[in-house]
């Protein structure tokens, strides 16, 4: 019993974080347009869900605190208090400290700590200017009485309930109602119900059977009293009747809900409170499930690929027809799961984008800076595992590009600029992988200071010539910063590196493109997913390495006199465009001499093209990533291994890292001129 | 490949003893706890992990998990072992400083068995002598009248040592890279 009320109430903090970004989101929007009476219901149900939920598992610091919120909410909606920029901010402060709350007492059942107390105590005060006039700034527990109907009297009820069989199977405790309703009221009388017990032989453990006959002495309403089975409306029978004392003689105060209660409870809760019905209805099409079960899963269909190459391998090499149709079939299916399952994974990085909202509102207000964000692109899709890692650097991007991109109201407008910064994220899909933009309409980086610092710290030696585009990346090298004050946000000059060390993690990179007095855009290029690529087979010696496909953009075959001449110059006319060549066996100093034919496999990485020279092409294969481990940590290169059907392993090659190291390597060799063979490639 | 391995009791005292899983590498023989050996694979198909250093021989796959496999006599400093009907691959699982876990291989010429020595029979390392860095070496270990080197696996199959030779490996290559 007590693991399921545990997951319940794990169930119950994942909810309330879920309610908590919603109520933000619609708070935000709110302030945009203020007659949004879809975003008012949307906060109010929210606040309402967490405050009902936190009852149950008699979380009360989080329901006394939401009851205050829930109360202006409350009075929002109904009109009595009009939208304003304060009380959307003791709102959004509101928000912040329910889900400190949540955090502290439901997940770690720890109380508050005393500057919390503070924040929470002028986080009352401020609630109390909006509440009603009658009722009073704290409002506990004891007398819960929202909207309409209130009774003020102290009321004899008389609450029949009947439980479901599987209420113990959704994760409730009957007990726990019976808690709540206490600090409601003075129970006066509980009658235990077994007449639905069966005989021992068919008693299932797991059942319920249990009813209850409670006389609840209270002032809470009728409503209250209603909203207290929310949680097992669905599978309980609940009758709420006032008992007028002196005749003992039961008057039904809310026959109508008491009737539809008796229709079906379903339709009843229905019609009570259509808004917090119409969260339930989504949820009946989604499924929770633990991500660790998908990564499993996951990880299971990547060994189900391998296994059925390696039966198709072992098919063909059979000569039976029928065996290898068969297998043909198979190995269809298994990709069609594949992609399915992969897909699980997937979820739009809009959530990621809309968290940011929130965090250019405070910053440009603590800033002084009037800054707009536009998201677009939020419905692309990229893996869970990169969305997840993606959120710290995409944050500290947004804080450089509003600290130190956008400029004060005044400087832009002396430079002819509207008064009011842009900034604009967005997403989108190219070659296999997504790019995710940050762009600015600030000043733009300034490329001679960054060189200046640069020369200063000793990453660029002086004299040496560099591209702008070399000259803005810079700032991603560690320890650099050329901002002249340190402001709280930034110019410590951490950031940037980490920001850029966490992208190199998930195989991805970021580049910058600025324009003096335009603005700055930082793109970062991540793939789509961490665990499967679609590869593409080649051999040099024995060994197979796999490049990713979607970098692959032709195979050309090279005969001996092509190679002869290609070789000498190292690059190839490919249609009139110069092709450099990257000899891999050569490279990856694999012994032997080459074979009589060789292929150029032609790679495009962002705006870097080269032809990489291998001795067979074996063709396209999906292949599971497997980590090589932190021995080959230092390895560029080569980003990851991966099982053959044969059982053999083959090397993934990391083309971005591969082309970048080339080209680092032969930027020495040529500037170094006694450097004895330079052009030997 | 369980064949190769005999069990041996000797009688001495219980705890103070571990068992040793001994090998014969370049000729002579090392012992290794067998605490932290997983199984012992015969040696097969490989794939080479180029620009790495010697000692790392390359990669194994292990039952669908990639596995590095080390060249011990390379790791000491010698010529890469020459690969025979009877070489073999040690799995043993090593950690990073970290603590994380990692399964590496460790190429050997032949295992020859599983041994029980005394604490008692097991002598401090010779400051020089051995041939081989003294921080590799746990002690000597008396076994039927010869001596044996008992090795500090940790130290032999540390990940993070390891990783930084192969790092600062691959940086002065690309300066001198005369192709």
């Amino acid at each position: 019993m007590s693991i399921n009320l545990d997951q319940a109430l794990q169930t119950f903090i994942v909810e309330a974080h879920e309610l908590l970004q919603v109520m933000e989101q619609s708070l935000l929007q709110l302030e945009n347009e203020p007659a949004d009476q879809d975003a008012i219901g949307a906060i109010f149900r929210a606040a309402h869900t967490i405050k009902g939920s936190a009852g149950l598992f008699g979380l009360n610091p989080v329901v006394s605190f939401t009851h205050i919120v829930e109360d202006v909410l409350d009075r929002l909606r109904d009109g009595s208090v009009a939208v304003d920029t304060a009380l959307i901010a003791v709102l959004l402060k509101s928000g912040d400290h329910m889900l400190e709350l949540i955090n502290v007492v439901a997940s770690r059942g720890e109380t508050l700590q005393p500057a919390a107390l503070e924040r929470e105590a002028a986080l009352r005060e401020a609630l109390s200017t909006y509440q009603a006039p009658h009722s009073t700034p704290d409002t506990g527990v004891q007398n819960t009485e929202t909207g309409a109907g209130d009774t003020s009297a102290e009321v004899l009820w008389h609450i029949s309930l009947r439980f479901g069989v599987d209420v113990f199977r959704n994760g409730m405790d009957p007990l726990s109602f019976l808690r709540y309703l206490e600090t409601l009221g003075q129970i006066t009388q509980v009658t235990t119900l077994t007449d639905t017990i069966p005989v021992l032989d068919s008693w299932d453990p797991e059942s319920c059977y249990l009813g209850f006959e409670i006389d609840l002495r209270s002032t809470a309403s009728h409503a209250t009293l209603n909203e207290v089975f929310d949680f097992v409306r669905d599978d309980c029978e609940v009758r709420i009747e006032a008992v007028d004392e002196t005749s003992h003689k039961a008057v039904s105060i809310g026959s109508e809900l008491v009737a539809q209660a008796e229709q079906g409870p379903l339709t009843a809760s229905a019609q009570r409170l259509p808004a917090t019905s119409e969260p339930k209805n989504r949820d009946g099409n989604y499924v929770r499930v633990n991500a660790d079960k998908l990564d499993e899963l996951i990880n299971l269909v990547g060994e189900l690929v391998i296994a059925s190459a390696g039966a198709s391998l072992l098919a063909r090499s059979c000569q039976n027809d029928p065996l290898q149709e068969a297998t043909s079939t198979v190995s269809g299916l298994v990709e069609e799961i594949l992609d399915g399952a992969l897909h699980l994974r997937m979820i739009p990085i809009g959530d990621t984008f809309n968290r940011f909202r929130r965090v250019v509102r405070d910053i440009s207000q603590e800033l002084g800076k009037d800054i707009e964000l536009t998201i677009s692109g939020a419905e692309t899709e990229l893996d869970k595992t990169v969305v997840e890692k993606i959120g710290d650097p995409l944050m500290h991007l947004l804080r450089n590009a509003m600290d130190h991109g956008i400029e004060s109201a005044d400087a832009r407008r002396a430079a002819g600029k509207a008064g009011k910064g842009h900034l604009s994220l967005n997403a989108y899909h190219d070659s296999g992988s997504i790019v995710i933009e940050i762009a600015d309409d600030g000043n733009g980086l300034n490329r001679e200071r960054i060189l200046e610092k640069a020369q200063e710290r000793g990453l660029v030696a002086s004299g040496a010539v560099l591209s702008d585009q070399e000259i803005y990346n810079l700032i991603f090298e560690p320890g650099f910063s050329t901002a002249e004050a340190v402001t709280n946000l930034s110019g410590r000059g951490v950031g940037m590196d980490v920001v850029k060390r966490n992208i190199t993690l998930l195989r991805g990179t970021v580049d910058l493109d600025s324009r003096p007095g335009q603005g700055t855009v930082v793109r970062i290029r991540l793939p789509l997913t961490l665990a499967i690529i679609n590869g593409f087979l080649v051999g040099i010696d024995k060994s197979t390495y796999v490049i990713p496909l979607d970098m692959v953009q032709e195979c050309i075959e090279l005969d001996e006199h092509q190679r002869q001449s290609s070789c000498d110059k190292g690059y190839l006319d490919l249609r009139g465009e110069v092709l450099p060549l990257v000899d891999l066996r050569n490279h990856f100093s694999h012994e032997g001499s080459a074979g009589r034919r060789q292929n150029v496999v032609v790679v495009r990485y962002a705006e870097h093209k080269a032809g990489l020279v291998v001795d067979d092409l074996l063709g396209e294969f999906q292949t599971v990533i497997k980590p090589l481990g932190k021995l080959f940590g230092a390895l560029r290169g080569i980003s990851g291994s991966t099982i053959l059907g044969s059982g053999a392993v083959a090397l993934i090659l990391d083309i971005p890292a591969l082309l970048n190291q080339i080209v680092q390597l032969e930027a020495r060799t040529t500037q170094a001129p006694y450097s004895p063979t330079v052009v030997a490639r | 490949m369980g064949a190769v391995m005999t069990t041996r009791h000797t009688a001495v005292a219980v705890d103070e003893d571990a068992q040793y899983l001994t090998f014969m590498l370049g000729g002579e023989m090392f012992a290794i706890g067998i605490l932290g050996i997983k199984e012992i694979i015969e040696y097969g198909s490989l794939t080479v992990v180029p620009m790495m250093p010697a000692f790392v021989r390359g990669v194994i796959n292990l039952r669908g998990a990639v596995v590095p496999v080390v060249d011990l006599s390379a790791r000491f400093g010698r010529a890469n072992s020459a690969i025979t009907r009877r070489s073999c691959v040690i799995i043993i699982e090593a950690s990073t400083e970290e603590g994380q876990a990692q399964d590496i291989g460790l190429l050997v010429d032949t295992v020859s068995a599983v041994q029980e020595i005394a604490a008692a029979q097991i002598e401090p390392p010779p400051s020089f002598g051995a041939r081989i860095r003294s921080d590799f070496i746990n002690g000597m270990a008396k076994v039927d009248g010869k001596f044996v080197i008992v090795l500090d696996v940790d130290k032999v199959l540390s990940i993070d040592e390891m990783s930084s030779i192969a790092e600062a490996g691959q940086a002065p290559a690309l300066d001198i890279d005369p192709r």
